[in-house]
């Protein structure tokens, strides 16, 4: 359970405007391990996203090493990255992003299609389950509420049982309840093994983590685990 | 998985359904005017090889005139004829290399006004062929008469006979004449101001060809030149050498050239003057399928863009989730193919549906020069029409393909949020 999962050392992020050169992330060291909800907090233009963007293997650091999986990922092209992705990573954004096309069902297995793995539909049906929206299968998203939509995006990053789960501003778009049922439910997952990083900008939630890093201007400014007990 | 690919294509397709449609649409037509195309060019050699096959000659010696008329006069029959002098066929038929000959006379008679179809229009036309019925018969041994009720008992006439006829298919069935029937035609002797009423008795009805034979009135050589007052003159003489190759022709053509205004003209050569008369027209027209084709391509590329710039933010998810380049690659390509394959499966239906119209609107512009179906829409025809509009499918999602497949997952995660 305490595997170390992700390690980065000195992570920066540079990006290029003209002749500027922002520094979107500027040596951040972090490292998260198995079962862990950490939650990273900050203001905008703190680095949040791109903090998360690097530990979830969507950007590659400008600079620094990170380790994800036991893959070293410094250094490495989007074709690479992606096969350190695949299987390992699970995703949950704001904006929800399932395809307004596919039923739940179709949006919850689509990352299966890009594995190559045939559901196996008692898999699915777990997995809504667990998210409470077994009632929901055959609807499409447009047919669903803003918690509903999130809790199918959370089936979908769950059903390639990944060993990280990574939520930018998941109850962004959600009233408090239904964020707060979504936390219980990742405090849920971590008692499974998953590793979960949590970008948010309301404090009260990354109080739920078992740690709550935040950034300022790129930089860790504070780390604090509030040592809430877990959930049975 | 495969299949899981199409149904997401599909799927992506059936979002904008007017948009998806109308870009079949442009396909369809750009296929349609190919497949038309494909037909016409397919047809109308089969048109010309079948119609020249069923005159039953390989070479023609005729008076000296345009070749072009002399090219269509035995095709589709024609005004403004020449004449040879009747020796001309004691000359040739003596040649050694001639394996059959049938001398042909052929006049244009006014036709009176006998048939319902008539009512209204001022005069109408028809092609007087006059024959030797043995040596044209053993050039046309296909030429049968028609059987049943009204036509049983026909034959042809005897040669010294000057009131028979025996009419071909189409006309006998426009004049609504059958054997025993009078037909009646108004004729200008040569020389004469005055015309003259003929009636003939009809001896036979031919059974159809798909040949100018159909629109024919036969009738015995003699009797036809004493109707026109032509009594030493023939239009045509109808030949098959012993060996028909290039070298032969080229013999008997410089052997009978000699003879003043004579033209030795074969049928191989009526063809390649045939297809040359309207291989600019297919040359038009096949321009202006390469345009809608490209206009199609235009549309097809400017759909699947639109698609993809739209579903940006979906692709970045895709990518996140763990599709590689090639599977994003994979997933806009077969919505191209598709709707390329849709495309050209409505467009070949369209063009096999109004192949009849294509041909009416072909035929309404111009003369080609032949009797019976123009265009021809075969399984071939439209398999490459359609196996081209894959392959244009093919090249034309290239760009986008490659476009969404080059999208970071975490730039187009962004752009597609924002």
């Amino acid at each position: 359970m305490n595997n170390t999962i992700i390690e980065a050392h000195g992570l920066k992020r540079y990006y290029h405007r003209g002749a500027e050169t922002v520094k979107a992330l500027d040596g951040v060291d972090i490292s998260i391990r198995e079962g862990e909800m950490v939650s990273i907090l900050g203001p905008s233009g703190s680095g949040k996203t791109t903090l998360i963007n690097l530990l979830s293997c969507l950007d590659a650091p400008s600079e620094g090493t990170l380790t994800v999986a036991g893959k070293s990922v410094a250094g490495l092209e989007e074709d690479q990255l992606v096969e350190v992705r695949r299987g390992v990573l699970g995703f949950v954004f704001q904006q929800f992003h399932l395809l307004p096309t596919l039923t739940v069902t179709e949006n919850v297995e689509l990352p299966l299609t890009f594995l190559g793995r045939t559901p196996v539909p008692n898999r699915t049906k777990e997995v809504l389950a667990m998210v409470g929206l077994s009632d929901r299968a055959t609807h499409l998203p447009n047919e669903l509420s803003g918690g509903q939509m999130q809790r199918v995006a959370i089936a979908r990053a769950l059903m390639i049982e990944p060993k990280i789960l990574v939520a930018d501003e998941p109850t962004g778009n959600l009233d408090r309840k239904t964020g707060e049922s979504i936390f219980q439910l990742f405090r849920q997952l971590t008692t499974k093994g998953l590793a979960i990083i949590i970008t948010t900008h309301n404090t009260a939630f990354g109080d739920e983590a078992d740690r709550a890093i935040t950034l300022e201007d790129g930089k860790i400014v504070s780390e604090e685990t509030p040592g809430r007990p877990r959930a049975a | 998985m495969l299949t899981r690919y199409l149904s997401l294509a599909v799927k992506n397709l059936r979002r904008r359904l007017v948009r998806t449609t109308l870009t079949v649409a442009g396909v369809g037509l750009a296929v349609a005017v190919a497949v038309s195309l494909g037909g016409f060019v397919l047809g109308y050699r089969e048109a010309i090889d079948k119609s020249i096959e069923m005159l039953g000659f390989q070479v023609m010696i005729m008076a000296k005139g345009c070749p072009y008329e002399a090219a269509t006069l035995m095709l589709k029959g024609g005004t403004g004829l020449l004449y040879l002098p009747s020796d001309t066929y004691e000359k040739v038929k003596r040649d050694d290399a001639i394996d059959a000959i049938t001398p042909i006379f052929v006049g244009i008679a006014q036709k009176e006004a006998s048939s319902i179809r008539d009512e209204g229009s001022e005069k109408t036309f028809t092609v007087v062929d006059g024959i030797e019925v043995p040596s044209f018969t053993a050039m046309k041994p296909w030429l049968k008469f028609k059987g049943g009720a009204g036509y049983a008992g026909g034959k042809w006439f005897d040669q010294a006979s000057k009131d028979e006829v025996v009419l071909g298919y189409e006309l006998a069935e426009y004049e609504q004449r059958k054997v025993g029937d009078t037909f009646y035609a108004t004729i200008t002797p040569f020389g004469k101001p005055d015309l003259v009423r003929h009636e003939f008795k009809v001896a036979g009805v031919l059974e159809r060809t798909g040949t100018q034979d159909d629109g024919t009135v036969f009738m015995p050589i003699d009797a036809a030149r004493a109707a026109f007052n032509r009594p030493n003159q023939l239009t045509i003489l109808g030949l098959k050498l012993k060996q028909f190759n290039a070298a032969n022709m080229r013999e008997f053509e410089t052997k009978w050239l000699k003879l003043p205004e004579v033209q030795v003209v074969s049928l191989q050569q009526v063809k390649t003057t045939l297809i040359s008369l309207v291989s600019t027209a297919q040359t038009m027209i096949a321009a202006v399928a390469v345009i809608a084709v490209i206009v199609a391509l235009i549309g097809v590329i400017n759909t699947i863009l639109m698609s993809v710039y739209e579903r940006t933010g979906e692709i970045g998810i895709m990518k996140a989730l763990g599709a590689r380049r090639s599977d994003i690659f994979q997933l806009v390509w077969l919505e191209t193919l598709m709707i390329c394959l849709i495309g050209s499966i409505v467009g070949s239906i369209g063009a096999w549906v109004g192949a009849g119209l294509v041909e009416k609107a072909i035929k309404s512009l111009a003369d080609l020069g032949v009797s019976g179906s123009i265009v021809r829409i075969t399984p071939g025809v439209i398999g490459w029409a359609m196996s081209g509009s894959i392959a244009l499918g093919f090249f034309a999602g290239l760009y986008p393909a490659w476009r969404a497949a080059s999208m970071r997952p975490v730039d187009a995660i962004r752009e597609g949020a924002s």
